[in-house]
């Protein structure tokens, strides 16, 4: 024990050393040549099928802004921790990023229950944060949003629009909903429920899965017992593939309705003929329906093949990086906190390689607040309809 | 030295092999917890060397010696039930879940009046509420653990964990759901606590209940404990009741996950079910058994290695499950009988040096 | 009706599933008395092998798996020689954790190897191609699946009751000391033991991986309900393992369609309680019976 402690101490004491001379630095993280920022992602265990490949495609644009010279004259560092989609260690992680790394922002930070359990921490150091990758609306009416810029999905605006849309142009009469039994699932869920109710439609079954469960049998019967019309799906890529085949395997076939999440080419593989005619909501251009999509996908792929098995979380954490890159890039070369947070209140509707229409102001933190619609027709996704806004929550 | 610890590495009682590598000759030994002036002074520049931390080590640091001893806790209690009494336990997430809750909802859902709040009431009431509560339930879990042993109690106490995971997401009323249970701050003198402030309160509750693990395993309570664990018949037949001991053993380990999940409580004030996953269960039990089962110190080891090693990990990405699985097999290989073993062997090398 | 028996169809395709996996870890339980905590993951990398194999390499299926198993197999005797037998001091509690460590390190090397994206193992049964009769439908790959499952039930029954090896087994666990003084190789029977409840693993993942697509936790869930009905059954009864297995799949799913998809498990577990408590060495154990 006394080893221990005494190597606990020799550590701390070169860790406050090196503290105290970063502090003198003008800001945390920026140096003339550097910005660091850090994310804390699941890049093991059962959530890493997402962490992975959006952590992969944030470092592959990193390294290809870097090798073109960064911005204004500084390279970008990306520390990328894992916390196995737990709590107590993404808070620790971020932690270490801010105290012992010394990030100057955050990026990304998968999964509600994690973004909660930091978030006092990062409002009460004041570390700007862009892009907590869960459910947008848990922000709404949240006080220390400052230093907040998200321009993600925001599910109940999502699964509302969803189920008008197939009230009013799909003639659907009843919607069952397939949720996984979380805030993402659960969100999507409350937003079907409203759009049932604004559109006098009826909601006749909510069929909950775990993210654990790989049998959905049951799941299947259940939705086809009750006979809706349309089946929505708030679920992951394996399970939403599994009960659709599920359903399918015992008759029933209904129309298809899911949300974005699922908008992923390789659901055509997963689910085979079954993901034919399936009406979803997309943010940004999916891979295969637009060319710059396309081209910044190839780009990332040649930098880290492995990229090419997951393009659409891939091209995803490019979308969630961007409108930080921009934000440097308007901050222009004397970089500081309050510099930044004024150059990101200038983005108005702003396109970027992947990202679409960010729009931010001095009230306003929620930088998306429109989607459209899309089929899926023989392997690829068709678009349907112009963008749809919804109203700004922050 | 290597000569030696090939010479230890044989077959044999493992109680009887540490006494050994003790250097105990009487049973008497056994009970002191503190051994002579070097031992007092050692203790002293331990406590102190703890208790100083926050004035020197940065703040992420600090915040993993609270989750350390936030951990302790809980391995200490799971030793005296597996280590001692030979019981297992793969639930035991579902024991600190149900103090963890237990903790939030008293100290967030009571109408404390202001008063109370600035002098510390709230969480004093919350930490006791969550030892109780889950004392409780570890008397109802001991319970079907009279007639099971092995595989068969490894089963029903992991259904268990199982059954208080599935409860707290679905009874939204109760838990917050998936949506969470935000913990507020703790408070005293009218003025929140600050990092430093958590650790110290997490690290006097960790220190007094491994104190009193102590004096548990060494009363008559723990040598009963002790006695149902080598042979529960034999200890039946000498009139140690199976029904009293077996469930107070799992009332004893209940209480201190219980605590151990008010502490976690307050340490990351924010609570979701999927904290509490068999995966937790599984971790807190290759603590006791990295650690040493059957000693307190180990567990507090155990507790250490495997809530450090995965943060410290954190950063080698996709390659963390192998690096800690590897680790995990390497130290079990080493050391058979745990970490503790090897403090042990190192401790009596000293002492008998230059032998 | 017709609803309960689609339930039960259902439970039981899952059912089937779940009591290959239990046999697995029974077979290990009689022998050696460890609970294996890699089997899932174990099988999970046995079902990556195939996957390598068929996609990769082209392989035909049937050599694919064969190869799978086989590999498997040898992954899982290899352990048993170079980790566990080394760390033969260590209790039975601390090889418990070591299977912990190793089933870890499997699940990294799965991600590392092959990635975290889900895949689809090419099978050559269909789960789209249905039987009907009357108001119920059975898939092609649930039958197919369920029959290969009892026909390796049976084989495993056959070898561990019928043959010399399977003598060599019983007497191993029974009485090690004895068994070994009679001229019975133990370390070859743990070896071989552990390589056979390996390779049944990697077949439950290969008959798992159609029906359940294809990532690095996908055995998580089935490892668990499969431990579980081994202990339904009976930890040391392999017709146990099959009837825990099929039971425990049959009311999960009737479960979750008449009473609870959110409780489905947590009520499963109760009955296995309730069960353990009035029989507490399982269904078909007979391990209880002890002397002084």
């Amino acid at each position: 024990m006394k080893t221990v402690m005494r190597i606990v101490l020799a550590v701390a004491l070169v860790t406050a050393l090196a503290a105290a001379t970063m502090a003198q630095a003008q800001e945390r993280g920026v140096s003339a040549t550097e910005v660091i920022i850090g994310t804390s992602q699941p890049l093991s265990g059962g959530a890493a099928f997402w962490g992975v490949p959006v952590t992969g495609g944030m470092e592959a644009w990193i390294r290809l802004i870097n090798e073109q010279g960064g911005i204004h004259g500084r390279r970008l560092r990306l520390v990328a921790l894992d916390d196995s989609y737990l709590p107590p260690r993404a808070v620790v992680n971020v932690r270490e990023l801010v105290d012992r790394v010394g990030i100057f922002a955050l990026v990304g930070l998968l999964g509600s229950a994690n973004a909660f359990a930091v978030r006092d921490f990062v409002v009460e150091n004041q570390v700007l944060w862009i892009n907590p990758l869960a459910d947008a609306n848990m922000w709404a009416g949240f006080r220390g949003k400052r230093s907040l810029f998200v321009s993600y999905v925001s599910y109940v605006d999502e699964g509302r629009i969803l189920t008008e849309y197939a009230a009013k142009n799909m003639g659907v009469k009843t919607v069952a909903v397939f949720y996984q039994n979380d805030l993402f699932g659960q969100k999507g869920l409350l937003g079907v429920k409203r759009g049932a109710a604004a559109a006098k439609i009826k909601v006749v079954a909510a069929v909950p899965y775990e993210l654990t469960d790989r049998e959905f049998s049951a799941q299947a019967v259940k939705l086809r017992e009750s006979g809706a019309d349309a089946v929505v799906l708030y679920a992951n890529p394996t399970a939403g593939a599994l009960v659709v085949r599920g359903m399918r395997q015992i008759g029933y076939a209904p129309k298809l309705i899911s949300t974005s999440a699922l908008a992923d080419p390789a659901m055509f593989a997963l689910a085979g003929d079954a993901w034919n005619g399936v009406t979803l909501a997309a943010y940004f251009p999916l891979p295969g329906t637009d060319a710059r999509v396309d081209e910044t996908l190839a780009t990332i792929v040649r930098i880290n093949p492995a990229l090419a098995r997951q393009p659409f979380n891939a091209v995803g954490g490019i979308a969630f990086l961007e409108p930080f890159l921009e934000g440097l890039r308007r901050a222009g070369p004397n970089l500081t906190r309050a510099s930044f947070i004024t150059a990101m209140e200038t983005l108005r509707n702003w396109d970027g390689n992947v990202a679409r229409g960010i729009t931010f102001g001095p009230d306003r933190r929620q930088g998306i607040n429109k989607l459209y619609l899309v089929r899926s027709e023989n392997g690829r996704y068709v678009r349907l309809t112009p963008d749809i806004t919804y109203p700004v929550a922050f | 030295m290597a000569g030696n610890a090939a010479a230890w590495a044989g077959g044999g009682d493992p109680a009887e092999k540490l006494r050994r590598v003790e250097l105990r000759e009487r049973y008497e030994d056994d009970l002191f917890l503190v051994r002579g002036p070097a031992g007092w002074v050692a203790a002293a520049v331990l406590a102190g060397g703890l208790a100083a931390l926050p004035l020197v080590a940065p703040k992420y640091l600090i915040y993993i010696a609270s989750l350390v001893a936030v951990n302790a806790v809980i391995a200490v209690g799971l030793n005296v039930l597996v280590g001692y009494t030979g019981q297992i336990s793969l639930g035991h997430a579902g024991f600190v879940a149900i103090g963890a809750y237990a903790f939030g909802i008293v100290a967030a859902r009571i109408p404390w009046t202001p008063a109370a709040g600035a002098w510390g009431v709230p969480w004093i009431a919350g930490l006791i509420a969550a030892g109780a509560v889950s004392a409780v339930f570890g008397l109802l879990v001991g319970l079907p653990a009279l007639r099971l042993t092995g595989p068969y109690l490894t089963i029903a106490t992991l259904g268990f964990g199982i059954a208080v995971h599935q409860v707290l997401i679905n009874w939204e009323w109760l838990s917050g759901g998936r949506a969470g249970l935000f913990v507020p701050k703790l408070t005293f003198a009218g003025r929140p606590l600050g990092d430093a402030e958590i650790y110290w309160i997490a690290l006097i509750v960790s220190a007094a209940l491994t104190v009193l693990a102590f004096h548990i395993v060494r009363s008559y309570v723990g040598r009963a404990f002790v006695a149902i664990r080598d042979s529960d018949i034999a200890a039946e037949v000498m009139g140690v009741s199976l029904t009293t001991y077996k469930t107070t053993a799992f009332a004893v380990s209940a209480a201190y996950a219980g605590l151990g999940g008010g502490l976690y409580a307050i340490v990351l004030h924010y609570l979701e079910p999927n904290q509490f996953t068999l995966l937790e269960s599984i971790t807190y039990f290759s603590m006791i058994v990295v650690g040493g089962l059957g000693t307190i110190p180990g567990s507090v080891l155990g507790a250490a290695l495997l809530t450090i090693l995965p943060l410290e990990f954190s950063g080698f990405r996709q390659w963390q499950p192998v690096v800690y699985g590897l680790a995990i097999i390497v130290v079990m290989a080493l050391e058979p009988r745990g970490v503790y073993g090897r403090w042990l062997k190192i401790k009596r090398w000293f002492k008998t040096w230059p032998f | 009706m017709a609803l309960l028996a689609q339930y039960v169809i259902g439970g039981l395709a899952a059912g089937g599933l779940y009591a290959l996996v239990a046999l697995g870890i029974v077979l290990l339980y009689r022998t050696s008395r460890i609970l294996n905590f890699a089997h899932g993951d174990l099988a999970t990398f046995g079902t990556f092998i195939a996957f390598s194999l068929l996609v990769t390499y082209h392989s035909p299926f049937a050599i694919a798996s064969a190869g799978a198993l086989l590999i498997t197999g040898v992954i899982g005797a290899a352990f048993y020689f170079l980790i566990l037998r080394p760390a033969r001091d260590a209790s039975l509690l601390g090889k418990i954790v070591i299977t912990l460590g190793f089933a870890l390190l499997l699940q990294g090397t799965s991600t590392l190897l092959w990635g975290t994206d889900t895949k689809v193992l090419p099978f050559p049964l269909s789960d789209v191609r249905v039987y009907r009769l009357g108001g119920l439908v059975v898939s092609q790959i649930s039958i197919g699946s369920f029959l290969i499952g009892l026909v390796l039930m049976g084989l495993v029954y056959v070898l561990v009751q019928r043959t010399k090896v399977g003598l060599a087994m019983r007497a191993v666990s029974q009485n090690l000391v004895a068994a070994q003084a009679l001229g019975i190789p133990a370390k070859s029977i743990f070896a071989l033991t552990w390589g056979l409840a390996s390779a049944l693993g990697a077949t439950a993942g290969i008959l798992l991986a159609p029906v359940a697509l294809l990532d690095p936790s996908m055995m998580l869930d089935p490892f668990l309900k499969g431990f579980s009905a081994a202990v339904l059954g009976g930890i040391d009864s392999p017709p146990g393992a099959v009837a825990g297995g099929l039971l425990l799949g049959v009311i999960e799913a009737v479960f979750a369609g008449y009473v609870s998809v959110r409780f489905k498990t947590t009520l499963a577990f109760l009955i296995i309680i309730a069960v353990l408590i009035v029989r507490p060495e399982g269904m078909l154990g007979r391990e209880y019976k002890r002397r002084v």
